[in-house]
């Protein structure tokens, strides 16, 4: 044990002697949770939209006037013809095109249903979504309310959103940066550490002493766990006090999960550890292995139902899957740990999994 | 020594980083076909003064001229004619013995007859033959230290640097590289070599002492014996406890200081009167004393009084 | 000068292939963030799980759950007995949403005008958590109860006044997230690999000491440079043209525009890659600092900012000042134009300058900082 503690305090000596890398560990993740939460977003408002009204009714103009009344988008301008909408939407200045075809009006007062078309720019799948949904709530709300006619709907949706009422999307994405940021920085700077003592040859030293392997691990990737456990304790407290992230769990709970998701992490880095033999390739492999997983299949943008089955699959083995459902949970939704049992399991089996891997290979050399 | 005749010549050299002085107010000459050494502990500017001679690092103030350019003004233009090899022996791992040659040969715009006569030289002087496709990383010490000398060759530069050529090599390596290097310097190529081992300095025609940047001593290694110790007799004293002999020379008045040397100890007299004799009389009687006899004072010794010397100074 | 730079880039191609590591990680890993990307990354919203509570049980509440059972976009996991059923739910992130249908809501409907209003309003609970895939299902909701009362009003012979919507999606009609995201990730591929390979490649001969070594040699500063970028600019080429195929031949992706103008656009945008990584190498010392700084001071902020997945019109006028910046926004427009809208040099010329500048920029700050002697 004692050993372990002269690898680690030798190795915080270091890192501290580095200035730059400390201040990466520790200040940058809050700098750029700052960053990110104020900047990143799916809410979508003001979104451009040009309009070719060829009916020019009271009608037709009202129709425009709910697209605007809506609040999502903003009339960009007006075309009149097919080639200048094209135009728009080419040079991306606008992302829809609203046609009113000049029997609308008639066709609305005649009970007969009125057809506009609206073209929208797919090169944006993710906005496409969006937009198309907003021009359907907004016609079905003109729907009611132009032709003269107020009908009330048959079925009417009173929808009540819970944990997250005004919908902020900065609530969903915020943990998933701390998911990616604990990652990143656990998982690479350990695999760059122990590689960086082999590529300099001093590895050997260090197993010459009479320090087992064990410990030599142990004193190794300490150092970095407390680091990352400051980074993101750091990060949540920035997200609360800056992005009113809310805490309705407890906060032994939330350590916990925290340091077992970096336990594993930190499991990672040794993994890569001993597979790479430099580190230009141990920085590859890390970020194939931890940052494009983390980023694309832990749920943390995208929505794992939404994946091809196979894809889910191998979500399952993505640490960051069940450290956002549990965050998720804690923050959230107030869950305590007899309620995360199964996410902290599956993170239990992961760190277990990979630290196993890890102890076999180097017990080999 | 005319102007001409001079391959370095280094004036009031300085370099500063901060509040630290890592060089002092440095001149010195090298002749040509000289072998000139730089012997000082770890730290006491030895590598940086040789990088500002190399147009790796801007002096801080100070003028250096190298076969006669003026390195501070034109760095690029003395590198034709300088050899260096580094502490580490920079050398490309992964590449062959072969592949390291021609890279440099590349480097230097070697090629035709001229490569091959180099490239041949290169093998035959580090006794690579026939380990042309061993990878530079497979190579174990003292080879590589002399490939790296090898291709620090290839261009044939009149004046070559060497910055702790022998560190971690085997002695009989070490032997043989100097061995080297007296064969260049009869050739007519200056060698200025910085090392920590005084046996090598030995070698040197003249030596540098540099202590905390400042240039400590400088001349021949018998005329920096004669300095510091014509006056000044060194007699080694043998007994069963050197600890406690060495304490009681220590408190007479006519020695100057004392050291252990393996389980003797030097006493350095403060006069040419200082002798055996008079050394073993004003000794307390209830010493055990094996031996005292007068001995002619080594590199080490000359050395370290040097230093402290200097460091006297520099406290005052 | 030519065979100095020759001798600098055949020692790199040797490096680079006595480290078979380096080289599959290399290959590899764009093929395979390629897929991983291609596959996993999706908005779209389809198979969201949600809790039907009916209250009711009558013909009418049966028919309504039924739409939703057969709309590809929902999955109902669970029929409960009552709304404290889809508590749990929620809560371990089972169901996204809850339905509830009141008791009374098939007569509500029966007796439309003159009841309750009450009785026919449908309760959806939705988990806020995921706020963007929240908003898209409870528009789906939205949109099924649309049709639901549009059925209902025809089989009444009281057709409702309708706008509907001919909706045409331009440049990516099935709307495939992946058209969108495979382009990007070209240009997130070769920032990633080509700057931090450079900067370590650099940064690691001044940590053995052969950097010292090629210093003392006449060789010039920009052969220096070159010789170390071109072999990494080399690399970064292969993987374009390998990013390329997997993309149009494996993902289908329709490359409309011209595939010259593409390589064009890459080698401009390797200049600001490789640019980047010297700068990098410039004000690193030691390997583990410049992977960092290329990571978390460049890669990162470049990625989240640069409008690959988060567009660059919903963030805050401060930042989207800042955005410009950013060489990846202006090789993300290019690509995507290209694959997607088939446009030519005419339209997307603004970005090509944009690029051009940005790497001469770098580059130049980046030669000035690699002075041979410090």
């Amino acid at each position: 044990m004692r050993s372990a503690l002269a690898v680690a305090v030798k190795e915080l000596r270091q890192i501290a002697r580095d200035r730059r890398t400390l201040m990466i560990l520790i200040f940058l993740p809050t700098f750029f949770l700052f960053l990110y939460g104020y900047a990143l977003n799916f809410d979508i408002r003001h979104i451009a939209i040009v309009v070719d009204d060829r009916d020019q009714t009271a009608d037709s103009r009202a129709l425009v006037a709910a697209f605007v009344r809506s609040t999502y988008f903003d009339i960009a301008g007006a075309t009149h013809s097919d080639a200048e909408a094209t135009d728009w939407i080419d040079r991306g200045r606008a992302r829809a095109v609203l046609v009113i075809p000049s029997d609308f009006s008639q066709a609305l007062r005649s009970g007969v249903t009125a057809t506009v078309q609206v073209i929208v720019d797919g090169d944006n799948a993710n906005t496409a979504t969006t937009v198309l949904g907003y021009v359907s709530a907004v016609l079905r709300l003109a729907s009611a309310t132009l032709g003269g006619r107020a009908v009330p709907a048959l079925v009417s949706v009173e929808p009540r959103i819970w944990y997250n009422p005004e919908l902020r999307s900065t609530v969903f994405l915020v943990p998933g940066l701390i998911a990616f940021i604990s990652m990143i920085t656990a998982v690479v700077s350990t695999a760059l550490s122990i590689v960086r003592e082999k590529e300099r040859g001093t590895m050997e030293q260090v197993r010459m002493a009479p320090i087992s392997t064990l410990s030599f691990v142990l004193g190794k990737t300490l150092p970095y766990l407390v680091l990352s456990l400051i980074g993101a304790v750091a990060i949540m407290l920035a997200a609360m006090y800056f992005f009113g992230l809310p805490m309705r769990g407890a906060w032994p709970t939330l350590l916990l999960v925290v340091t077992l998701f970096l336990i594993g992490a930190l499991g990672t880095g040794l993994l890569v550890s001993t597979l790479a033999d430099t580190q230009q390739v141990a920085f590859q492999a890390a970020a194939l292995i931890a940052m494009l997983p983390t980023l694309i299949l832990s749920g943390f943008i995208f929505p794992i139902a939404s994946m091809p089955v196979a894809l889910q699959v191998i979500s399952s083995v993505v640490p960051a899957r069940y450290f956002l459902v549990a965050l998720r949970g804690i923050v959230l939704k107030g869950l305590d740990a007899g309620a995360l049992w199964g996410p902290m399991l599956a993170l239990v089996a992961y760190a277990c999994v990979v630290l196993g891997i890890s102890a076999v290979r180097l017990a080999r050399r | 020594m005319s102007e001409a005749g001079r391959a370095i010549t280094v004036s009031h050299l300085s370099k500063r980083f901060g509040a630290f002085t890592a060089v002092d107010d440095l001149s010195f000459d090298v002749g040509r076909g000289e072998i000139f050494g730089f012997l000082g502990a770890n730290g006491a500017g030895k590598s940086t003064t040789i990088r500002m001679l190399c147009g790796l690092l801007t002096p801080t103030s100070g003028t250096a001229s190298i076969d006669g350019i003026d390195v501070g003004r034109d760095p690029e233009g003395v590198k034709r004619r300088i050899g260096y090899m580094s502490q580490r022996f920079s050398l490309y791992e992964l590449l062959t013995v072969e592949q390291n040659i021609r890279f440099y040969a590349g480097l230097y715009g070697l090629d035709g007859d001229r490569f091959t006569r180099r490239r041949q030289f290169a093998l035959e002087m580090g006794g690579l033959v026939g380990k042309e496709h061993v990878e530079a990383r497979a190579l174990s010490g003292g080879w590589r230290q002399r490939l790296a000398l090898g291709c620090a060759l290839l261009h044939e530069p009149p004046i070559v640097f060497l910055d702790e050529p022998t560190g971690g090599v085997d002695p009989v390596s070490r032997r043989e590289f100097w061995r080297l290097i007296d064969g260049l310097a009869t050739s007519g190529t200056t060698v200025l070599v910085t090392t920590h081992y005084l046996d090598e300095a030995e070698r040197c025609d003249r030596v540098a002492i540099i202590h905390a940047g400042r240039l400590a001593a400088l001349g021949t290694t018998a005329a920096l014996k004669a300095d510091a110790f014509d006056t000044r007799p060194i007699l080694e004293v043998r007994g069963a406890q050197p600890v406690a002999l060495m304490g009681a020379l220590d408190a007479l008045p006519m020695v100057e200081k004392t050291s252990l040397f393996g389980t003797a100890v030097h006493a350095v007299g403060r006069d040419a009167g200082v002798s055996a004799g008079t050394l073993r009389a004003a000794l307390p009687p209830g010493l055990e004393v094996t031996d005292i006899v007068r001995v002619s004072p080594s590199l080490e010794d000359v050395f370290l009084d040097v230093v402290d010397r200097s460091e006297a100074r520099g406290a005052a | 000068m030519r065979r100095r730079i020759r001798t600098l880039i055949w020692k790199e191609f040797i490096e680079l292939r006595k480290s078979p590591q380096l080289l599959r990680i290399v290959i590899i890993a764009p093929v395979l963030q390629l897929c991983m990307l291609g596959y996993a990354a999706t908005t779209d919203v389809r198979n969201v799980p949600i809790v039907v509570v009916d209250g009711d049980r009558s013909p009418d509440s049966r028919r309504f759950v039924e739409k939703f059972a057969a709309s590809p976009y929902f999955d109902i996991v669970d029929e409960g007995m009552a709304p404290s059923d889809i508590d749990a739910h929620l809560a371990r992130g089972t169901a996204w949403l809850g339905l509830v249908l009141p008791a009374g809501f098939g007569s509500g409907i029966e007796r439309g005008d003159r009841a309750d209003g009450s009785q026919r309003t449908v309760q959806v609970i939705a988990d806020g958590t995921d706020a963007n895939s929240s908003g898209v299902a409870l528009a789906y909701v939205q949109g099924l109860v649309g049709e639901f009362n549009a059925d209902l009003a025809r089989e009444r012979g009281t057709p409702l006044p309708q706008i509907d919507g001919r909706v045409r999606v331009w440049f990516n009609a099935d709307l495939e997230s992946r058209n969108f995201m495979i382009p990007g990730v070209l240009a997130l591929l070769l920032m990633l690999i080509t700057a931090n390979l450079t900067s370590m490649a650099i940064v690691r001969e001044r940590e053995i000491g052969t950097l010292d070594q090629l210093n003392v040699t006449p060789i010039g500063r920009w052969e220096l440079i070159l010789g170390k970028l071109l072999p990494y600019a080399l690399v970064g080429f292969i993987d374009v043209l390998l990013v390329v195929a997997v993309a149009v031949f494996w993902f289908q992706v329709p490359l409309r525009g011209s595939v010259p103008l593409l390589l064009g656009a890459s080698m401009v945008y390797l200049v600001c890659t490789l640019g980047l990584g010297l700068l990098v190498s410039t004000m690193s010392a030691t390997q583990q600092q410049a992977m960092m700084t290329s990571t978390f001071f460049f890669l990162l902020p470049m990625i989240y900012l640069s409008g690959f997945i988060f567009p660059i019109e919903n963030m805050p006028r401060v930042i989207q000042w800042l955005t410009t910046l950013i060489p990846l926004r202006y090789f993300l427009v290019i690509v995507r134009g290209i694959f997607l809208k088939g446009v030519g040099f005419n339209i997307l010329w603004p970005q090509f300058l944009a690029l051009a500048v940005w790497g001469t920029a770098v580059l130049a700050l980046a030669a000035a900082r690699s002075r041979k002697r410090t």
